[in-house]
């Protein structure tokens, strides 16, 4: 077939030297003319046409960054001519991880497949190395259990690593799950105690990936763990401990909203369910064991260790799997919302924790109590449950998200998350008027849209339009915004703002993908290798992301991506393939499984 | 009434310097932010949608632009980078060329070359006539009274002409502007009186400029600093003008100086000087969001200006300590960039000076209208079967 292939660069990718591919590509076996377009604009029909004519084209390969920007030019070209539009082949850098190490050999490669007519996935697939049946999971929330406990039903041994004391991730902080309304904790829990109990998963919790060493199919793993200062095996939760200890610091589990003490359980259906202390707040710990100690003088079981130290595991693994999970961005940094400055404005994380039954106002939604503080003498805004119930609340959507300044991305969760809040708060609170001010209703999942009209069929205020100011007036907070829809400029005095903050990948993202050498894109979630082909793969073997750390995505989209890593992992142990490094196969390794393809 | 949709309006108005509409995904924070959006008018997320439907007849009978003063509180908020105060600035320059019945304006906005060129010739065909005018009937170290270079009742007569010029197009483009807003762009019936009532509203604005305060509050400029300035460079200005045309015989006499209408010279020299400084200073500073972006005739606007200015500043001085010859020289250069600019005044960004003010009668006039509309609506019983 007589091939045209055309470089379609919209900017000069600084790993790449597209004259070098384009002189590569010229030699490759009935490639007839090859030319570089740097045009940011689309270039000329009239030219396509001519260069399809004189050279006699009937393939057409567009190889670049985006190539699929400028491919309806060429189908419009290509049908003008009378040719098959079918022919045309995108080659596209971005898509098949043309970065790092490699890059040029892989590019090429790229344009090699595509000249060829062949899928490049179906060529550069790695070859298989002896795989050790022993898997690592970094991260223990949803997507971490869910991929743990696929793997061990399998029968294979699996080390899940947790950073924190505690299992089960954001997930067990929800209250319900949209668009169902179940019960969150309802199906996370019965998961998280399966691990604990699953005699194939070893469970790390307070725990690091410090270096990981080795090829793919057999890693070398050090992971430091913290000391926990209690003894999980005969611990027995009793709560004396707790009762005892003076200090008092805000509840990470509780989104910041109560207090807990420097010795205690996350929260009751914790796993492993067992105490532990926290060493940056523990009087003792921190005065290097001279004040303090009541807890360890009350324990019944004696239990408690407060000269604990940190322990060092080295552990062989064939995979890795990433579920490093997100965080929510800083919203005091996003002024006109009053974050942190009325006590009323809530974020999303916050509100989840304050009409979660197991909260501290036990599921009433209040709005905050004013108090004195009786060491400081200052006053101090805190939910108590003998608070009063908000009149009117206003939800506010896209707030960090999809704006240039924060995140450029959509959040994908916050829609939907709103529109459930708004269920809650009409449910649990009589004659309260909800306000939802968003930008687009992105309910996109199954039974998501029909969930969206029962919230406004259930009285909620939706109201099409942002608002970008919350502001105090005698003592009121007053919401303005626009109401596109009705055409009007509205303001509504309200009690409570609660704001669906983006998501950003979690803190320790940028370290691991240090450690492990994943790719991260632009705005700090990881690569995968192809975002259609192989979502869960990234370009070193052996390595899989699930759930949020990927990107932004719901609960079942993020059960359903873990389930298909373990899938992957528990493929490479039975095939013994799929396993290496995909940005080292090399160019003639590619070019000659897409000899043998073509063949076929 | 149907609205033709006009596919390349975006396309046109990205030479008079909005660049980004077609980034705007409608959520509203901009009118949310807006301290002068309001029930009648709401804006500039309307005018962003109008202007991305294409509804090129909806935006020429729209008063929306006027009521803008381009705090930049809407830029600042943008998520999308869309830059809707510098859209609304776009659309008052374009507005001044839709208004313009010549066609003149439109090009000027859209061609710096051709401004400039057009400047330079109309300023040498002015000086060559001054030049020649001097030397046919005079001596060029005579500044005034019998034989002077440029006598003062000769230039009192060719500053009545250039004026009466400027004021035919600028009442013209009025009554074009009227036109388009008040009977082509509103559909119900506007009652006479309301003209009446609310006639108040244009000397009221034009000397007060009350709105542009307004939108400083939030602003993070010490004492109302740009609105202040702006109105000193504004009264400075009408000041100016004033003298200019009526008064120019008493100021053109004698080396000695005449208070009762020098004072009032020297005080609008001041506006205008500060005004001048502080725009320009501003324009190239870009510390704040609505002079980051400037238009090739901003640049003309403000250049042009100081070296009325200057040159305004300099004849003086040598005419007051007796340097004739000098004093002549910088006259006709101070006339040749004087009649170029009042002449383009009609067709550039200084019509807002009529503008603004006439936008804002018709607003209330309007939004009486509007009221009077909807009470009606209200008590008219609807017939359901």
């Amino acid at each position: 077939m007589r091939t045209g292939v055309f470089f379609c660069q919209t900017e000069d990718n600084s790993s790449l030297n597209i004259d070098a591919i384009a002189k590569y590509a010229a030699n490759l076996p009935e490639v007839e003319t090859v030319q570089i377009l740097r045009l940011k604009p689309l270039p000329g029909i009239n030219f396509i046409c001519e260069q399809i004519k004189s050279n006699n084209l009937e393939r057409i390969v567009l190889a670049g960054d985006i190539p699929g920007y400028y491919k309806p030019v060429f189908t419009k070209a290509v049908a003008l001519t009378d040719g098959n539009t079918d022919e045309i082949r995108l080659a596209s850098f971005q898509e098949h991880g043309t970065k790092g190490e490699n890059a040029m050999d892989r590019a090429k490669a790229i344009v090699a497949c595509a000249t060829m007519g062949i899928p490049f996935p179906l060529a550069a697939v790695p070859g298989g190395n002896p795989v050790n049946h022993a898997t690592l999971i970094i991260g223990g929330g949803i997507a971490g259990i869910q991929s743990a406990l696929e793997i061990a039903n399998a029968g294979k041994q699996v080390y899940l690593v947790e950073q924190t004391g505690t299992i089960g991730g954001h997930m067990a902080m929800f209250d319900k799950t949209f668009p169902t309304l179940d019960c969150a904790a309802c199906i996370l829990t019965p998961k998280m105690v399966t691990v604990g109990q699953h005699e194939m998963i070893r469970l790390l919790t307070r725990s690091n990936v410090v270096a990981v060493t080795g090829k793919p199919g057999s890693y070398r793993v050090k992971i430091r763990q913290k000391a926990r200062f209690v003894d999980i095996k005969s611990c027995v939760a009793c709560n004396q401990c707790t009762e005892v200890c003076p200090v008092k610091v805000k509840s990470e589990f509780d989104a910041g909203i109560s207090l807990r003490k420097a010795i205690y359980i996350p929260f009751p259906q914790a796993v492993p369910n067992a105490y532990l202390v926290d060493e940056t707040s523990c009087v003792n710990i921190l005065s290097g064991g001279e004040k303090c100690g009541a807890c360890v003088k009350k324990c019944p079981k004696e239990c408690i260790n407060l000269n604990e130290t940190d322990k060092i595991i080295d552990i062989e693994v064939g995979n890795i799997i990433l579920a490093t999970g997100y965080e929510f961005l800083d919203v005091s940094k996003i002024e006109q919302y009053g974050y942190g400055i009325f006590p009323n404005v809530l974020t999303s994380i916050e509100f989840e924790r304050l009409t979660n039954a197991s909260g501290t106002t036990g599921g009433r939604i209040v709005t905050k109590s004013r108090v004195i503080n009786k060491k400081t003498g200052k006053e101090e805004f805190i939910f108590s449950p003998e608070g009063m119930p908000p009149k009117s609340v206003a939800l506010i959507h896209c707030v960090g998200s999809r704006n240039k300044k924060y995140n450029p991305y959509c959040s994908r969760v916050c829609c939907m998350y709103s529109l459930k809040f708004a269920h809650l708060i009409k449910e649990k609170v009589p004659n309260v008027n909800v306000y939802e001010f968003y930008i687009d209703m992105r309910a996109f999942g199954k039974g998501y849209e029909e969930f969206a009209e029962r919230i406004k069929q259930e009285g909620t205020f939706v109201v099409r339009g942002h608002s970008a100011s919350v502001a105090m007036r005698n003592e009121q907070m007053v919401v303005r915004g626009e109401d596109i829809f009705n055409d009007r400029l509205v303001e509504f005095y309200v009690d409570m703002v609660v704001l669906a903050v983006g998501l950003v990948p979690s803190r320790g993202t940028e370290e691991i993908s240090r450690i492990l050498g994943v790719q991260r894109d632009s705005d700090g979630w990881f690569s995968e290798l192809d975002y259609n082909g192989s979502p869960t793969d990234t370009d070193k073997g052996g390595i899989y992301v699930a759930g949020m750390c990927q990107a932004p995505k719901d609960i079942p989209d993020t059960v359903a991506q873990a389930s298909a890593v373990a899938a992957g992992v528990l493929g490479s142990f039975t095939s013994g393939k799929g396993i290496g490094h995909m940005s080292s196969l090399s160019l003639s390794e590619i070019e000659s499984r897409a000899k043998k393809i073509h063949a076929i | 009434m149907a609205i033709r949709v006009n596919p390349t309006f975006i396309d046109e108005l990205d030479r008079f310097g909005a660049e980004d509409v077609q980034l705007c995904y409608q959520c509203g924070d901009c009118s949310t932010v807006c301290p002068h959006a309001d029930d009648v008018y709401k804006f500039p997320r309307k005018s962003m949608r109008s202007l991305q439907m294409g509804l090129e007849q909806k935006i020429e009978t729209s008063l929306e632009p006027w009521l803008c003063y381009y705090c930049g509180q809407c830029s600042t908020q943008c998520p999308r980078e869309a830059d809707p105060g510098e859209t609304m600035m776009s659309l008052r320059r374009w507005l001044i060329s839709r208004y313009d019945f010549t066609g003149i304006a439109r090009k000027f906005f859209k061609s710096r070359r051709t401004e400039v060129m057009t400047i330079f010739t109309v300023a040498l065909l002015t000086g060559v006539f001054l030049i020649y005018y001097g030397f046919s009937g005079g001596s060029l170290s005579i500044y005034d009274g019998e034989g002077a270079f440029l006598p003062s009742q000769f230039i009192h007569k060719f500053d009545l002409t250039i004026g009466s010029i400027l004021l035919i197009f600028l009442l013209a483009n009025a009554f074009h502007m009227w036109y388009l807003i008040m009977v082509k762009g509103t559909s119900f019936y506007v009652p006479w009186w309301s003209y009446i009532k609310q006639f108040y509203q244009l000397p009221w604005h034009f000397f007060t400029q009350k709105r542009y305060s307004e939108c400083e509050k939030k602003q993070e400029h010490p004492f109302f600093m740009p609105w202040f300035i702006h109105l000193g460079l504004m009264l400075g200005y009408v000041t100016m003008l004033v003298l200019v045309m009526v008064f120019i015989e008493q100021l053109q006499s004698g080396p000695d100086i005449r208070w009762s209408v020098h004072i009032f010279g020297y005080l609008a020299t001041i506006g205008l000087v500060t005004g001048t400084v502080y725009f320009i200073r501003n324009r190239l500073k870009k510390n704040y969001v609505q002079y980051k972006k400037s238009h090739g005739t901003d640049w003309v606007f403000v250049v042009l200006l100081s070296i009325i200015v200057l040159t305004g500043i300099i004849q003086h001085i040598f005419h007051r300590t007796g340097l004739n010859e000098l004093a002549n020289i910088t006259y006709v250069i101070h006339l040749m960039s004087v009649v170029p600019w009042l002449l383009r005044m009609p067709f550039s960004k200084w019509a807002h000076l009529i503008y603004r003010p006439l936008a804002m009668y018709f607003a209330e006039i309007r939004r009486d209208a509007l009221a009077r509309q909807e009470k009606m609506i209200q008590s008219v019983p609807v017939l359901i079967k």
